[in-house]
This record gives C-alpha cells, sequence and structure tokens, in this order.
C-alpha cells in the first residue's frame, strides 16, 4: 500500500493547481510589484487579484488583508503591532493557543504587560465563567483561537468576542487550523484581527495572512519600504501570495463536499479506534471540532514509539508526547484539558486531508491494534497496571 | 532543529528490540529507573551466574524510540559480560554503540546504563525485584535517578565557610559576589530570585533542562534576573583556599568546564 499522509494538521501537500498558478511568477512573471513598468504591474495585479480573493473568502474588504510570511508572523503581528503602541496593560488569551500566540504573550509579559492564560474545560473549551472573569478595566487585547491544533476542538469565538467587545477589548482568533476546513466569516465571528496561513490549505509553506477589520491601529514589526499598507514592509512573496489565494479558493469551493466526507471518514476512524484498542481515550469535543481531527491518549504508551511505528507501516502521524516534540513535558494542550501527564504522552494526532480514502482509514484501523499491543506488551506499566 | 533524527542503527533496534521480557528466579535481579509522568521508565533483569557473569538479560520499557533502542542495545552489550565489567558501561558506550543520539535524547532517554547499573546493585545487596520496583519517586523529571539529582561532590564540606554556603541568613552578605545556587526546588529557586536585589550576577544550576519548580516559580524565574544554567551537574570545587571555580559537567554536551563563583549555595 502507499504511504499515508494522515498529518495535515502539521502541513498539506501543495494542490497541483496552485503549483500550477505560482509557477510562472517564479522565472518569467518575475517582477517587483512596487515597480511602475509591465514585469511590476503585472505582479501587482496577482498580488491584488490573490488579496481580492482571500478578503471575499473571509467576508472581509481588500484593504483589510496583510500578506505576512505566515501564521507565526500573522500572530504576532496581531498580539505586538495592536499593543506595542500602548502603555503596558492586561492581556488574555486561552490556555491551549499555539506557540505562535503563547510566546508572542510571554514576551508580551516581559515587556511588562499582564497576562491571564484562561483554562479549557476537559473537551477543550474555553471555561466561558473563567473567560468573563479574566477582564479587567485595562484589558486590551484577547486572542483565542477559532479551532485548536492539537485536539481539534472548535471555540465558540463569536460569544467569545462580542463578551471582549462588551469590556472595551479588541478580538483576534488564530484561524490558522479553521480556514479552509470550515466556513470562517469575520463579520459572523466578530472579530478584529484574524491570522491565516497558506501551507495548512494545500498552499506554499512562507505566506500566510492576517486580516484587520478597519480603524484597528497596528504598528509594523517590520520596517522598510512600506509594503502592504506599512504593515508589513518587504517585497512581497509574489508567487507565496499567488499560491495562497488559489488554495484558499480551491478549500472554500471544495468544502461543501470536502467537509462532510472528512468527517464521516473521521468518525469512521475515532469510532474504529474506540472499538479496537482498549484504554484509549478521544481528546477534544467530541463534535465541535475539525473535520479532519481525531486525537487520542493511548495508555501505557508512549507516543514517539507509537509514530515511529506507525511510521514504519507507512502511516504518517503526529504526538504531542515530550520526545516526539523534543521537550521536557508533553504537550500543554493535552495536559490543559485535564489529561494526566503520564497519559499525555501517549498522545496520538490523526488529522485527514481532502486526499484521503476509507481504504486509507480501514488500513490505519487494522495496523494500529497490533503496534499499540506490542508496545504495551514491552511496558513494564502495562504489567503492573 | 529539534527533530528526532536517529541514526540507521538506533531505528533497526527500534523496530526490532532484542531481549524484550522479564525474568524470574533466586538468581535474577532488576533495575528500575524513569518515572512515566516523564515519558521513560525501563526495568532490567539480569539473571547473574556463579561466577559473577550476566548469563541472561532482558528489558521493559515504556518510552520513545531511543529509550527502546538504548535497552535494546544495552542487553546485546554487557550479556555474558563479569558485573565489574558491566558498571563500566556508560551512556556514552551505548549511545556509541547505536552510532549515536540526538543530543536532545543523550540525556532524557539514555536510561538504560542506569537501570543496570541499579540491577546490579540491586543484586549485591540483596534487593528483591519486587522492591526494585517500588517507584524511585521523585516529582522533577530530568534529574534522572535519584542519586544523580543528589549532590556527590567529594570536595563539598571542605568549602565550608569558605565559599560553600549550607544556609543563608542574611542574603547582604553575598553583595556583588558570583552566586551559583544549586537548583533543590522551590526554595533555592526562591532564594536565587531574592539574591539578585544584592548581586546582579546570580546563576541557578540544573542537572535537569529546566529547575525542578513548581509552575509558579518557573514563570517568575523566567522574568527575573536570574541566570538559568541548565543540564550541568557540579563535580568539584576549586580555588585556593577560597572557592574561586566550579568544575561542571555539561550533561548536554558530555563535557566538562569550569564556572567561575565566588559563592556557591546548596541548601540542605
Amino acid at each position: 500500500m502507499k504511504p499515508v499522509y494522515f498529518d495535515h494538521a502539521a502541513t498539506t501537500p501543495v494542490d497541483p493547481r496552485v503549483f500550477e498558478a505560482m509557477t510562472p511568477f517564479f522565472c518569467e512573471r518575475f517582477g517587483n510589484p512596487s515597480e511602475p513598468h509591465r514585469l511590476g504591474r503585472e505582479a501587482r495585479s496577482a498580488v491584488d487579484q490573490a488579496r481580492a480573493r482571500v478578503a471575499a473568502l473571509l467576508g472581509a474588504g481588500e484593504n483589510e488583508i496583510v500578506f505576512t510570511a505566515g501564521g507565526t508572523e500573522a500572530d504576532n503581528l496581531a498580539l505586538f503591532g495592536s499593543l506595542a503602541r500602548l502603555q503596558p496593560g492586561h492581556l488574555v488569551v486561552s490556555a491551549v493557543e499555539h506557540p505562535a500566540v503563547m510566546e508572542a504573550a510571554r514576551a508580551l509579559n516581559g515587556r511588562g504587560w499582564d497576562v491571564d492564560y484562561v483554562p479549557v474545560d476537559g473537551d477543550g473549551v474555553v471555561d466561558r465563567e473563567a473567560y468573563r472573569a479574566a477582564f479587567r478595566d485595562d484589558t486590551r487585547l484577547v486572542s483565542v483561537m477559532t479551532a485548536n491544533n492539537v485536539v481539534g476542538t472548535v471555540q465558540p469565538v463569536a460569544e467569545l468576542a462580542r463578551i471582549a467587545h462588551q469590556k472595551g477589548a479588541l478580538f483576534h482568533t488564530d484561524a490558522v487550523q479553521a480556514v479552509g476546513s470550515l466556513p470562517v466569516d469575520v463579520d459572523e465571528l466578530g472579530v478584529d484581527m484574524l491570522s491565516l496561513s497558506g501551507h495548512k490549505l494545500h498552499g506554499p509553506k512562507g505566506v500566510g495572512a492576517l486580516y484587520v477589520r478597519r480603524g484597528t491601529r497596528l504598528q509594523p514589526l517590520l520596517h522598510g519600504g512600506g509594503q502592504e499598507r506599512r504593515l508589513r514592509s518587504g517585497t512581497e512573496n509574489v508567487p507565496g501570495i499567488v499560491g495562497l489565494g488559489v488554495a484558499m479558493t480551491l478549500a472554500c469551493e471544495a468544502m461543501p463536499e470536502v467537509r462532510p466526507r472528512l468527517e464521516r471518514l473521521r468518525d469512521r476512524l475515532v469510532a474504529g479506534v474506540l472499538a479496537r484498542v482498549p484504554e484509549v481515550t478521544l481528546l477534544g469535543h467530541p463534535t465541535d471540532r475539525l473535520p479532519g481531527n481525531a486525537a487520542f491518549a493511548v495508555r501505557y504508551v508512549e507516543g514517539e514509539s507509537l509514530l515511529l511505528r506507525l511510521d514504519a507501516r507507512g502511516f504518517t502521524v503526529s504526538s504531542g508526547s515530550a520526545c516526539a516534540a523534543g521537550s521536557d513535558e508533553p504537550s500543554p494542550v493535552v495536559q490543559a484539558l485535564g489529561v494526566r501527564p503520564e497519559d499525555a504522552h501517549g498522545s496520538l494526532r490523526v488529522s485527514l486531508g481532502r486526499e484521503n480514502t476509507e481504504e486509507e482509514v480501514d488500513a490505519f484501523l487494522d495496523a494500529l491494534p497490533p503496534i499499540v499491543d506490542e508496545l504495551r506488551r514491552m511496558s513494564p506499566l502495562y504489567a503492573k497496571r | 532543529m529539534k527533530s528526532t533524527q536517529y541514526s540507521e542503527k538506533t531505528l533497526e533496534h527500534f523496530r526490532n528490540p532484542r531481549n524484550v521480557g522479564t525474568l524470574e528466579g533466586e538468581d535474577v535481579a532488576v533495575g528500575r529507573v524513569g518515572n512515566p509522568v516523564c515519558g521513560d521508565m525501563m526495568d532490567i533483569y539480569i539473571r547473574v551466574g556463579d561466577d559473577d557473569t550476566i548469563r541472561d538479560i532482558k528489558f521493559q520499557t515504556f518510552g520513545c524510540g531511543s529509550a527502546v533502542a538504548t535497552s535494546s542495545m544495552i542487553t546485546e552489550l554487557v550479556r555474558g559480560m563479569k558485573l565489574d565489567e558491566a558498571l563500566k558501561v556508560s551512556r556514552g558506550d551505548v549511545a556509541d554503540a547505536l552510532d549515536g543520539l540526538p543530543p536532545i535524547k543523550m540525556h532524557c532517554s539514555n536510561l538504560a546504563a542506569d537501570a543496570l547499573h541499579e540491577a546490579i546493585k540491586n543484586w549485591r545487596a540483596g534487593v528483591g525485584p519486587e522492591d526494585a520496583k517500588k517507584q524511585p519517586g521523585g516529582a522533577a523529571c530530568h534529574p534522572i535517578p535519584a542519586e544523580v539529582a543528589e549532590v556527590e561532590i567529594e570536595n563539598l564540606d571542605a568549602y565550608e565557610g569558605k565559599g560553600l554556603y549550607k544556609r543563608l541568613d542574611d542574603l547582604a552578605e553575598l553583595a556583588d559576589e558570583r552566586v551559583v545556587v544549586l537548583d533543590t526546588g522551590d526554595a533555592a529557586a526562591q532564594l536565587a530570585m531574592d539574591l539578585t536585589d544584592h548581586t546582579g550576577r546570580v546563576v541557578l544550576m540544573t542537572s535537569g533542562k529546566e529547575p525542578s519548580v513548581s509552575p509558579a516559580v518557573r514563570s517568575a524565574l523566567r522574568l527575573s534576573d536570574v541566570k538559568v544554567l541548565a543540564e550541568a551537574q557540579p563535580l568539584e570545587l576549586l580555588g585556593e583556599g577560597e572557592l574561586e571555580r566550579i568544575r561542571v559537567h555539561d550533561l548536554n554536551e558530555d563535557e566538562e568546564y569550569e564556572l567561575t563563583a565566588d559563592a556557591f549555595v546548596v541548601l540542605e
């Protein structure tokens, strides 16, 4: 059987149609969009077209889109850009944010900002009561992700944004995992800023965007030639931006067909794993989750071992174990759900994408139980349980 | 990149681990190291012959790829060895036999030699398998076996009153000195932070990747002026009469170096 890629939350293959659309902008239509000559105008019009596509798909205006070098830069621009111009005050983020938000918040903390990390419940949903209680008179910004990259839980962003606005704070959401998988409309969500990334939706790496609601004042991270309405200096990554525009268009066009199909595949995979492997827990919300995300805690085995064994059998998956992440502690997101650290080490994330099939899911369901069994027979914890 | 670049040999041992299992009998001893909370735990079983050789060896391991591979490799390395020889087999030998381990794994998932040494120690002390498998405990994850975490500096006491402090009543005593505080938990970290009011040169030395402190202290520490020196194990105090330097083992690079210090604080 061909290798099976089940790690779409990490990154996705570039769609050949996206690649084709990008190709001319490397060697032939390579102009600098800031130049008034023909080559420059061609490049400018390609960037403008991509911007119009991205804006339309988010329900935003064209001048509300800032292209960046990816999701991490978009998150940093949102947090630092909106806060750096203010006197230090208070910032609220959820306990399950992506490191791009988490570490930016920590860095702001080092510059005098107070940060509150709002806990989540066992399904990974932000605790509403703790969220409301976190606000202070000087709360300037809230950042809560649209959907979680590790356990897939979708947050009630519209409700959280409404509360933030009542309290006079701006609201940013990292929608890197959601855009292209779920309908995302900036007005329905009511957010002031929203980050997205190209390579999570079958576009290229190294390109992303930040939606910035008209009237929201930001300071740039990068100073220079004043591109992107002065918010992101540097010659535009024209092929990347073109690729992002096409990739997002294709993902959103295909969503009515892909989303229910992925949800069926995901539910088949979850039900199969829970039925065939004992002592496994589904992580994240049972229904309010990304269409392709299935995350588990597999007791008595260590996640990197599981990942490597599955890899040897041709299945590419991910784990939040400390070893797999090259860190000291297992996934902080999994632990935020209340999973014990020894069980969090056995976390397994399967993230499906539009090219996956039912045959692949079934092959995975056949491959997993003997691998878990073998690792458990090797584990001193399993014997003594 | 923090990724896991394993050698082919490591992967091969991981995929086909040798000598998985347990042993039973009067002539069997077990060494257990690690802690499931940290993501690594292993048991090494040895059967010892009358001639003091390892007649048989098995392992059980909960852990990542390198934890499994090092367990498997050590069973091959020491089978048939005299116990004294086997005690000389180090973490470095195991890593070398696997054609090296990624740096991040050298410290955290390379416990097999420790487990073997523990088994031999238990055999010699007459500790039975059931007693040996009682959890070593220990809340902090990465100073691994308890005895490594404990200070084993031979000449420690010789410097008492000459730069070594086991308690500190007046912090101002160390004003503007170069102070190294050994990580022994929250109290040590708190003391280190308090010392920054008196001197700008405070180092908190830990054998782990991070100090073994509670989350609240950890975040306070991050914001403080205390410099954390991670994966560092003090070996020896040096200096004519007064403390001048500390010889330190860098556990990540497996190298030794000397650190200049006027005061070394090891809270009791």
